[in-house]
């Protein structure tokens, strides 16, 4: 799996926690002393100050003390889980964990429901982030299958609409504000990037060297490359729902307007959505102009902005 | 602990907000100096009366270590008294009630507290993503063993939006939450904004309709809740009673303070909806022998309007789990019943990072010294100040009273 998702490093302190969720398995420090429990882990308690702590394992269960569904991205990386549902859980045994909720509908989310732990696996070193959920609902472990696997979403069906080319007034009738569904959606990971960067000969460290894009680069990992995000539309299958008809050629004229408004950083999944902005009749043929967004999926803000244009002569 | 009343708040200066994109780029040092002499001619003191100083280290643009020395040195300082205050939106209150201390004590006479939040030139070999990469977790800290960074980071909890939107949804299952009454906290400072040229929004009224069919950002937070970043700087200068007797305009004297914190993320507090602001505002009142009834106005820290909410009930102005019953009921503009935020607010007038504060420490001296203008107060010799950093983590209060 690869992600920009910032992921967790154990210290020397941590380690033990971190180890434990690999196993499956929830164990915090708690105070010999004074019998606090101590999150997050500590050499000494942070109640009375001793260092006789040791590890002790716990069932994990506990209950919502707060949370919030987001309607912008903390960081366009976590798009995807769109709303991302942050909660503060207070396990029974007293201390607060930051995390997130899974497998909760919004409406099902409510301060002070029971919750149970789901022990994500969240990177293919295996590394694993503490989640929650209802103690009613089986979460299936997403396993460590890379995104590169999964298979691309269907397209989704769509009653079409035949449009004869000739029709003029049914031809300029397609002209919309509004945008279609969404396409399906496309993963764009490094392996793709790379192909592109092969293909392109533009191999800027960016786009092709996770390790120095992480520490250096803005976006926190390596960013498809606008051309390649833009080209990735022939994947993606837009429901229109509407065919031009009684044309002799369909030409792709290029581009009235071409943006790159936002990153889509590697392992992102993609999806696109159009709207027909405008249909006019030329000396050579009809010319339609098919705004095409390509957004991160979840993401407001589009990826790629292009005013593509197509002449049926 | 008393005070003997011997520390006022005599001059101030600080920048109108602007957009950073259109602000002008000034070095910090460059800031200091030209919000020094700003402040100083409104004291009406000279330059080497100024014997403390207390300015940000954190974002300071020409050094990380050193920053007073430099400073000093920049400015052609004497000092008997430097400090640098990492407190966030706390900052502000929290360096003038270090300076007035310092004076109390008898360490120097004339303190400058500064800070500058207008960007530096970009240097000819700078290299502008480290600002993004800078600004991508927000206040988070990402540096190897920060709990923030192991803990927070990965499941997407960063920035302040969020917290500030949990803490908003805790009180909302413990007392019950009205859209409405929060929305007026917002809508009660534009008011007073359309009064005060300098406000970002000023001359730009504001619904309480609109508030709430602004953009949601974290449930329940929509856009028009939550402050707007722009450039800035602000300074202040406390100076001793015998000083103040000569500066030009009527002394804020800082008759009572407090300072509490315990926690970086709200997580960790004992309880998420009672905020670091009562214990500190309850030592600030104790200080200055009065009680929250006793101020002619209020100005609250605002990032959210969730934080005004929470420091009218911590600080003892609204009964605990009634706050937005009480706000319903109060008249926030410098018209009403309870003036708050009689500039704007930070949510109207703009934040300037953590000069953003400072705003609601100069508004309570200009209400003070009689120089609001057309937002001028009646009568205005009692203000309470409050600062917020962090997510509610770090908050102070001060009690200032005219000379």
């Amino acid at each position: 799996m690869s992600t920009n998702k910032p992921m967790p490093v154990p210290t020397d302190i941590s380690a033990p926690f971190w180890d434990g969720l690999k196993r499956g398995s929830l164990t915090i420090p708690r105070c010999n002393s004074c019998g606090h429990w101590i999150f997050y882990p500590r050499r000494h308690c942070d109640k009375c100050w001793s260092h006789d702590v040791a590890w002790q394992e716990v069932s994990g269960a506990g209950s919502l003390y707060t949370y919030t569904l987001t309607r912008i991205p903390t960081l366009p990386d976590f798009a995807d889980e769109m709303p991302q549902a942050l909660a503060v859980v207070e396990l029974d045994e007293g201390v607060r964990i930051n995390t997130t909720l899974v497998g909760l509908a919004e409406d099902e989310i409510r301060v002070g429901m029971r919750l149970k732990p789901v022990f994500d696996t969240v990177h293919d070193d295996g590394s694993t982030l503490l989640r929650f959920t209802g103690v009613d609902k089986t979460i299936t472990p997403r396993g460590q299958a890379p995104a590169t696997e999964q298979p691309a979403t269907p397209a989704p069906a769509v009653t079409v609409v035949k449009v004869p080319v000739s029709d003029e007034a049914a031809m300029r009738a397609l002209v919309s504000e509004s945008f279609t569904p969404w396409s399906n959606e496309v993963v764009v990971d490094q392996a793709l990037i790379d192909e592109f960067a092969r293909l392109s000969g533009d191999d800027y460290w960016i786009h092709t060297d996770p390790d120095k894009a992480r520490k250096q680069g803005p976006f926190g990992g390596t960013i498809a490359h606008g051309a390649l995000v833009q080209v990735l539309q022939s994947r993606m299958k837009i429901p229109l729902g509407f065919e031009v008809t009684g044309f002799t050629n369909m030409v792709n004229y290029g581009s009235d307007r071409l943006r790159f408004p936002s990153p889509v950083p590697a392992g992102a999944r993609v999806q696109a959505r159009a709207r027909v902005k405008s249909v006019d009749r030329m000396k050579s043929g009809t010319q339609l102009v098919l705004e095409v967004h390509t957004h991160v999926v979840g993401a407001e803000r589009p990826s790629v902005i292009n005013d593509l244009v197509i002449l049926y002569m | 602990m008393a005070l003997k009343g011997n520390a006022a708040i005599v001059g101030a200066a600080q920048y109108r907000p602007e957009k950073y994109q259109t602000a002008p780029r000034m070095f910090h040092l460059e800031q200091v100096a030209d919000l020094a002499s700003r402040a100083l001619a409104d004291a009406g003191l000279k330059a080497d009366d100024i014997d403390g100083l207390v300015i940000n280290g954190p974002q300071f643009h020409e050094a990380s270590v050193f920053v007073p020395a430099m400073a000093a040195e920049y400015l052609g300082l004497n000092l008997n008294f430097a400090e640098v205050v990492d407190l966030g939106g706390c900052t502000s209150v929290a360096m003038v009630w270090r300076a007035a201390m310092a004076i109390e004590m008898g360490l120097c006479q004339a303190v400058l507290c500064v800070l500058p939040a207008r960007m530096a030139p970009m240097g000819p070999d700078e290299d502008p993503s480290w600002m993004a990469r800078a600004m991508r977790f927000g206040g988070h800290s990402t540096a190897f063993g920060a709990p923030e960074a192991e803990f927070d980071l990965p499941y997407g909890h960063m920035g302040q939006n969020t917290g500030y939107a949990m803490i908003a949804q805790r009180y909302a299952a413990q007392y019950g939450y009205d859209p409405l009454a929060m929305a007026k906290i917002a809508v009660d400072q534009r008011s007073n904004a359309l009064a005060n040229p300098d406000a970002m929004f000023f001359g730009k009224p504001l619904s309480a309709e609109e508030v709430l069919a602004s953009k949601m950002v974290a449930d329940p937070l929509h856009v028009l809740e939550i402050v707007m970043p722009v450039a800035g700087g602000a300074a202040v200068i406390v100076a001793s009673k015998e000083l103040a007797a000569k500066a030009r305009h009527r002394g804020a004297v800082i008759k009572g303070f407090g300072e509490h914190l315990s926690f970086k993320s709200p997580t960790y507090a004992a309880d998420m909806t009672r905020t670091p602001i009562g214990p500190a505002a309850a030592r600030a009142f104790a200080m200055a022998g009065l009680k929250p009834a006793d101020v002619d106005a209020a100005q609250i820290y605002d990032c959210y309007t969730i934080t005004v909410l929470l420091t009218l009930e911590d600080a003892g102005f609204a009964p605990k789990g009634e706050g937005m019953r009480w706000v319903r009921e109060h008249d926030l503009t410098w018209r009403g019943n309870f003036p708050m935020n009689t500039h704007g607010g930070q949510l109207s007038f703009g934040q300037a990072g953590s000069a953003g504060g400072m705003s609601q420490v100069i508004e309570a001296f200009t209400q003070i010294s009689g120089r609001a203008g057309e937002r001028q107060l009646k009568r205005c010799d009692t203000v309470f100040v409050s600062g917020t950093g962090g997510v509610m983590s770090e908050q102070g209060a001060l009690i200032l009273q005219g000379a």
